[in-house]
């Protein structure tokens, strides 16, 4: 039966994957997890490794071709099969869409795919394995059988239950692994599913050190797990370069001073400098459309609205909810939906729509004793503000030492999306305005 | 205890019966004087005279059919089918009247006869004096069907023959006649339907019949020098057949070679691979079920050609092997 190759959606914001290498030829024998080519996302490059067994019998792309995702790149299966000469069209951005526009059959037939990598269908082995694997509740995923034509006896499924020896791996980390001696059984593998991975070997080879104590294990599930992955994902994936500035405060305090009478009447909220710095920050971003882009795929999108993520420290994680075109909110309105979307978010209550559509964010860690820190972008965003801790500080003014409330910016940008000299020159700008709050008047 | 040979057991569990019980007498070609074709009953005319031990003429049809009147009459008939391959001219009393009779009557008539025969080949007799017919009887309800493999097993088995009040086809197998176990002096009876675990092992079933057990216990004792443990289960009787045993061997080992004389194909061995498959084992066999029986041809005449038409202990080894991917 002829099984498609198709092109990974790897992340979010990919839509086209670049071949960089085939590593298998028309005609070569495939097996499962064996690396059929590279591709370079917009992310990263990875290998694709292929969900079935069998003879790789076409391929339609050639190398440097940017492929759609979802598209068939290639076709796997028997001697008889006979691939068509172009791939069935699949140009689809998300699973949905594919479905829909998929033809019925092969609906069905994908889904007996996806089922037969889960279950014990068609796979040779005897009633008493069946039996073990039944009662142990594991499947034959990865079990060698020791049986003729790979047939699997109950001593086959007992010692993959006992030795964990059923362990997805790469070819490439089974191989580092033999030359090493190290026991794949050992590896926790971070792929998918659980599959153990080139780093994991290489992580296992660190030699570790001893725990005699108790400690405490916090398995990375839920919120905890999403920020890791994005965390790693936009460190890894973005070159950062962070900027630092001082702010003189003094007037941007006059300034919260005088307002806090005036906006506690109208809206019982309590004005902070977090939002006189949304508004400095959104005011500045009107100058500066680069500094307020998306980067996505090939493509620098400068956002028209200004939506600030602002992000929120919440039990074991952290989220950001997004207040829409704070340039376009007086300092009241915004106070207002600025403090109701923190309570919300620290109440674990926004809605998915108020977490999206940020198109710069700001992290504020003032309230601790923090001058300046290496924000991580908050990706599709290109740019981040760290917000430091008010001081007073002894600062040189007009040739004299007076003492003056001093405030740290960091902005972290995306040097893919913008050059340092852009850069510098919006947090120059900002810190002018927060300096003269008075011209947000203007 | 003493020994005694497979062949005297037998002719004991008459001898000790007929002492007893008047109404037990026996039929059959040359079983006076001669003694039979094998020399069962040799002696025996002198102790219980003609009237008892009684010579027939030439016709199988002709002893069935009186061996099943006199039971129908109160009588407890034994008749010794010179070799068992003639079962063919005896079957319409067989299994049309003897199998029958019982049932048709409601339980108010009986047909308690034993037919005593010597099965197998191995003595060069050639097609028709070789055969292992015993999948015949097997199929028809209302017979018992019995395969004694040793000396202590024929003589219990051939009481609780004797003792039964349904047609018994008892088939004694030629190459074992002069084998010889420990048998008790005093009668015993085996009960019809208790097989027998003639070896315990742990890794593989054989479920072996007559000449076969012997074939089987030679062949472990082979593999136990590789380490490989065999459980060989002497079924006894095909009708009742002892499933429970065979099942608990099989839940146990995983593992099952079915060995028989007889012709492979439509040999019993067939329905007890079925009943292996129908039963709880199913769920703990870890290789294919395996038979092994006679090539589907006449036995040969060649002393060569006649022990590679059935199994012998190399292919028995080769077959456990097998189903142990070794």
């Amino acid at each position: 039966m002829l099984k498609e190759v198709f092109m990974p959606k790897l992340s979010s914001t990919m839509e086209v994957g670049t071949l960089l290498e085939w590593f298998k030829a028309e005609g070569d024998t495939v097996d499962v997890g064996e690396p059929i080519f590279e591709i370079m996302t917009d992310k990263i490059n990875i290998e694709v490794e292929s969900y079935e067994e069998g003879i790789l019998l076409k391929k339609y792309y050639e190398v440097d071709d940017e492929i759609p995702v979802n598209a068939v790149v290639a076709y796997i299966g028997d001697k008889n099969d006979v691939a068509p000469e172009t791939p069935t069209a699949i140009e689809a951005e998300d699973e949905t869409a594919a479905t829909a526009d998929a033809p019925e059959a092969e609906i069905a037939e994908n889904a007996i795919n996806e089922e037969s990598l889960d279950t014990n269908e068609k796979v040779r082995a005897t009633p008493a394995a069946r039996r073990v694997a039944r009662e142990n509740n594991t499947t034959f995923n990865g079990v060698q059988g020791s049986g003729p034509k790979g047939r699997i006896h109950e001593q086959d499924i007992l010692d993959a239950i006992n030795n964990k020896s059923n362990k997805l791996v790469t070819p490439l980390a089974a191989k580092i692994a033999a030359d090493q001696g190290i026991d794949i059984a050992e590896v926790h593998g971070t792929g998918s599913r659980g599959k153990v991975v080139k780093q994991d070997i290489l992580n296992n080879q660190q030699p570790q050190t001893e725990v005699t104590e108790e400690v405490e294990r916090i398995k990375l599930k839920g919120l905890r797990k999403a920020v890791a992955d994005k965390m790693l994902q936009n460190a890894q994936s973005i070159p950062h370069v962070t900027l630092t500035t001082d702010v003189d405060m003094t007037r941007a305090i006059e300034l919260r001073k005088a307002l806090l009478p005036v906006i506690e009447s109208q809206t019982s909220y309590r004005v902070s400098y977090t939002e006189i710095i949304m508004k400095a920050t959104a005011s500045t971003l009107k100058q500066h459309p680069r500094v307020n882009a998306s980067l996505i795929g090939n493509e620098i999108i400068i956002n028209k609205s200004i939506n600030l993520g602002l992000a929120v420290a919440v039990e074991d994680g952290l989220i950001v909810p997004s207040v829409a075109n704070v340039d376009k909110l007086g300092l009241a309105d915004l106070t207002t939906v600025s403090k109701e979307l923190g309570a919300k978010a620290r109440h674990n209550k926004l809605t998915p729509d108020e977490m999206k559509g940020s198109t710069f964010t700001i992290s504020n860690l003032g309230m601790y004793a923090i001058d300046g820190f290496t924000p991580i972008i908050n990706a599709p965003e290109t740019a981040i503000l760290g917000v430091g801790r008010i001081v007073e500080k002894a600062v040189v003014v007009d040739g004299s030492v007076v003492v003056r409330p001093i405030m740290v910016l960091s902005l972290s940008f995306d040097h893919r999306a913008i050059d340092g000299a852009p850069a510098a020159a919006f947090l120059t700008e900002l810190k002018e305005c927060l300096e003269n709050p008075w011209a947000l008047l203007v | 205890m003493r020994e005694l040979t497979y062949l005297e057991a037998v002719r004991e569990a008459m001898s000790l019966e007929m002492r007893k019980n008047d109404d037990v007498f026996l039929m059959g070609e040359d079983i006076g004087v001669y003694g039979g074709a094998f020399g069962v009953t040799r002696g025996m005319i002198e102790e219980f005279g003609p009237e008892r031990i009684r010579n027939t003429p030439i016709s199988e049809a002709g002893i069935a059919g009186a061996a099943v009147g006199s039971a129908l009459t109160g009588m407890r008939p034994i008749m010794e089918l010179q070799f068992s391959d003639f079962i063919t001219i005896a079957l319409d009393q067989i299994v049309n009247q003897a199998a029958k009779l019982r049932y048709m009557y409601g339980g108010k008539g009986k047909v308690p006869m034993v037919v005593r025969t010597p099965s197998g080949s191995g003595t060069g007799a050639a097609a028709q004096h070789s055969q292992s017919l015993e999948a015949w009887v097997a199929h028809i309800p209302g017979l018992k069907v019995v395969q004694p493999s040793t000396a202590y097993d024929v003589k219990g088995l051939l009481k609780a023959a004797m003792d039964d009040d349904n047609p018994v086809i008892f088939y004694e197998h030629k190459l074992l006649y002069k084998t010889s176990s420990e048998v008790p002096e005093e009668e015993y009876s085996i009960p019809l339907g208790k097989a027998d675990i003639k070896r315990e092992g742990t890794d593989v079933t054989i479920v072996a019949s007559a000449i076969m057990v012997h074939k089987a216990l030679e062949a472990a004792a082979e593999l136990e020098k590789e380490g490989i443990s065999v459980e060989i289960v002497d079924p006894r009787t095909l009708v009742p057949l002892d499933t429970e045993t065979i099942i608990q061997s099989v839940t146990k080992t995983g593992r099952l070679v079915v060995v028989h004389e007889a012709v492979k194909r439509g040999g019993f061995g067939g329905e007890i691979a079925s009943m292996i498959a129908e039963s709880e084992a199913f769920d703990y066999l870890d290789a294919p079920i395996k038979r092994l029986g006679g090539i589907s041809a006449p036995i040969p005449y060649n002393p060569e050609l006649e022990k590679a038409a059935v199994p012998q202990v190399p292919d028995i080894i080769n077959a456990v092997k097998e189903t142990l991917n070794k």
